[in-house]
């Protein structure tokens, strides 16, 4: 379905981001075993699992916010490690998480900029410079079409819709060349998601920005995504292309909570090569 | 399904939530007038006891001894305020306010030292008291409530182990004490000459550092970054913000400001007390803080509102004994104004967190 709305991805588009045998556990907990992720330029790569497979995990490792216990990330073809988001962001990599990392105490636009501020100096002290990140935290607003009663306000005056598209603006605000997305969605109405894949479309289709979508809505998964990579008790049990997989197929796999080893064995028997 | 547009009216349809019932607007003018509404409780207070003390309250003689006990009381608050701010306390600031004056006396009286520079090293003693209590506290997960109470007991055992509990006599150093606390004022002076500042020092500096403290947290990226900390710290952390070091950086203003304010004390007294800062004095100076209007659950707090809930505090104390009342008398007034400001408080934090659901 809605086929038409995907761009194929070039075939030779360049991988972007490796993860490769990522594992990481919490004292007993096991989040994450030996998981890769591969994203190419301009993919939207859709990343789905029950709750607790380890989604978040992953994703935090990518963003400098866990360090991985074992396990490489090599973006731009160099290895990296990020000690702290900050040498995520650096890297170009922004991350709208879960909790959305929102500021409730702190207005819109210095939550817009937390982290990279526009300062100026005056009288030989380095001051924010609160006008600039005003205006130009209303301007982005308004380009998104993001109607909020004002950025003054502060963000825990928002609604939850609000906050998140004010969160997924931020992250876009610096045209990163990855963008991951932690269910960005989940709080926003209908019209608004349609909103934020449209963002998201256009992110790919003009900036060539390769994204990594954490959603549990697979209709919109199957709208936007190139490609589901599909967690389980913290193991990639599928990756597949969406063009090669239907939306029933996949709801099929997650229901039946059959692991890696299950899904390949029944894959192999059904159709070679989806896997 | 037609394909999606990008509409720039995309998101004007997300419900427009303009705070606009009685109670939210009540609230939102308390939290962004915290400091105006305990200005008007400092106004009335001053009006009751300049009545009731036949216009003595308002004198130059009294307004030094109120207005000193406010600079001295309102550094430390502040102190907290930064503090509150990030999410912390440190109850440890009274043994930092005993200590640094009685080192640079100590200095002064057995190698000659001059006191301005065993004001510096007390200061950095301050701070760097401030760094270990901050580094206990983010790096071992002590929570600064308890960390800060081994540290107040630590450094009081050691401040009157020195000399078995003796004030130290401290020398005068013109102009250092007068700068920094001695009044030389006299009944004869004009109040806008030198010897008449002198009688406001210790309040003048308070009220320095208090704007430069304000400054730093209203209009810098520390600022912005120690209320981040204090208001939520893992999305801080998420977005990139050094939490732990600006809890740190915040124990370390502390407990310069505590040692600075110990030290404006003793250019006062022109003696080490080891005793001088009692815990009593921190819990004093939390008070005025919370009457300020600081959130005690941190991510919001104003300095210049603790100054003036310092001064609220220095009134009571002074005024109520100037107009007759028993000095233990004053306690219970002070008791009942903090447990008020309390409540205020608490409430205006609930209706804030009632508001994010
Ligand atoms: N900071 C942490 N400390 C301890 N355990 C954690 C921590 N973060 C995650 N976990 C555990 O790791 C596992 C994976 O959690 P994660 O948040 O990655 O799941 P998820 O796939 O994002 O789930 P959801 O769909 O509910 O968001 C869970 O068992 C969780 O309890
Ligand atoms: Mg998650």
């Amino acid at each position: 379905m809605n086929m038409q709305t995907i761009p194929p991805l070039a075939a030779d588009a360049p991988v972007v981001l490796e993860m490769t045998n990522i594992s990481k556990s919490f004292g007993a907990v096991t989040a994450l075993v030996d998981v890769s992720i591969k994203l190419r330029r301009g993919e939207v790569l859709a990343l789905v699992g029950d709750n607790g497979a380890g989604k978040s995990t992953l994703i935090k490792i990518l963003s400098g916010f866990h360090q991985p216990d074992t396990g490489t990330i090599v973006s731009q073809g160099k290895e990296v490690r990020f000690a702290s988001p900050r040498d995520a962001r650096a890297q170009g990599i922004e991350t709208v998480y879960q909790d959305l990392a929102l500021i409730g105490d702190l207005s819109v636009f210095h939550n817009m900029f937390l982290g990279r501020e526009y300062r100026k100096r005056i009288l030989g002290l380095n001051l924010l410079d609160n006008r600039k990140m005003r205006k130009q935290a209303q301007i982005y607003l308004d380009t998104l079409g993001i109607s909020i009663p004002s950025v003054n306000s502060t963000v825990d005056l928002l609604s939850g819709g609000q906050r998140q598209c004010i969160a997924v603006a931020r992250s876009i605000y610096s045209s990163p060349r990855i963008l991951v997305l932690d269910e960005p969605l989940a709080a926003l109405g209908v019209r608004e998601s349609a909103h934020v894949l449209g963002l998201i479309q256009n992110l790919r289709q003009q900036r060539q920005v390769s994204v990594i979508l954490i959603v549990h809505n697979y209709n919109q998964i199957f709208e936007v995504c190139d490609r589901i990579n599909f967690l389980h008790s913290g193991e990639v049990a599928l990756d597949a292309s969406t063009a090669d997989t239907s939306e029933e197929e996949l709801i099929r796999i997650v229901k039946s909570g059959l692991g890696r080893k299950a899904i390949d064995a029944a894959a192999a028997e059904v159709r070679p090569g989806i896997v | 399904m037609p394909p999606i547009e990008i509409a720039k009216a995309g998101m004007g349809a997300v419900g427009v939530k303009v705070p606009h019932t009685m109670a939210e607007r009540l609230l939102i003018l308390l939290s962004r007038y915290r400091e105006a509404s305990i200005a008007v409780v400092a106004i009335v207070l001053v009006v009751y006891f300049q009545v009731g003390s036949d216009g003595g309250f308002l004198s130059p003689q009294f307004m030094s001894v109120v207005l000193r006990d406010t600079g001295r009381l309102g550094l430390i608050a502040a102190a907290e305020v930064m503090l509150m701010i990030t999410g912390e306390i440190d109850l440890s600031l009274s043994a930092i306010f005993s200590i640094a004056p009685y080192v640079m006396a100590l200095m002064s009286v057995t190698w000659g030292v001059p006191l301005a520079v065993g004001a510096v090293v007390g200061v950095l003693i301050g701070v760097l008291v401030g760094a270990i209590n901050g580094i206990i506290t983010v790096r071992f997960r002590v929570p600064s409530l308890i960390s800060t109470v081994g540290m107040l007991f630590f450094l009081q055992g050691i401040v009157v182990s020195i000399y078995n509990s003796q004030p130290i006599v401290a020398p005068v150093e013109q102009p250092f004490n007068a700068i920094f606390g001695q009044s030389l004022y006299q009944p004869s002076d004009a109040l806008l000459s030198w010897h008449g500042v002198t009688a406001f020092t210790p309040f003048l500096w308070a009220v320095l550092i208090v704007l430069a403290l304000a400054l730093a947290l209203n209009r810098t990226t520390f600022g912005l970054h120690t209320i981040a900390t204090g208001s939520n710290i893992i999305g801080a952390r998420e977005i990139g913000v050094r939490t732990d070091r600006m809890k740190i950086y915040n124990f370390m203003i502390a407990g310069g400001c505590a040692a600075f304010a110990g030290i404006i004390n003793t250019a006062q007294f022109t003696s080490a007390d080891p005793q001088a800062g009692s815990p009593f004095l921190t819990l004093q100076a939390i008070a005025a803080a919370v009457i300020g209007g600081t959130s005690l659950l941190g991510g919001s707090g104003t300095v210049i509102g603790a100054l003036i809930g310092a001064f609220v505090v220095a009134s009571l104390n002074n005024g109520l004994v100037m107009i007759g009342a028993q000095a233990t008398v004053s306690d219970i007034y002070l008791g009942a104004a903090i447990i008020a400001a309390m409540i205020l408080s608490i409430q205006v934090d609930r209706l804030r967190t009632r508001r994010r659901l």
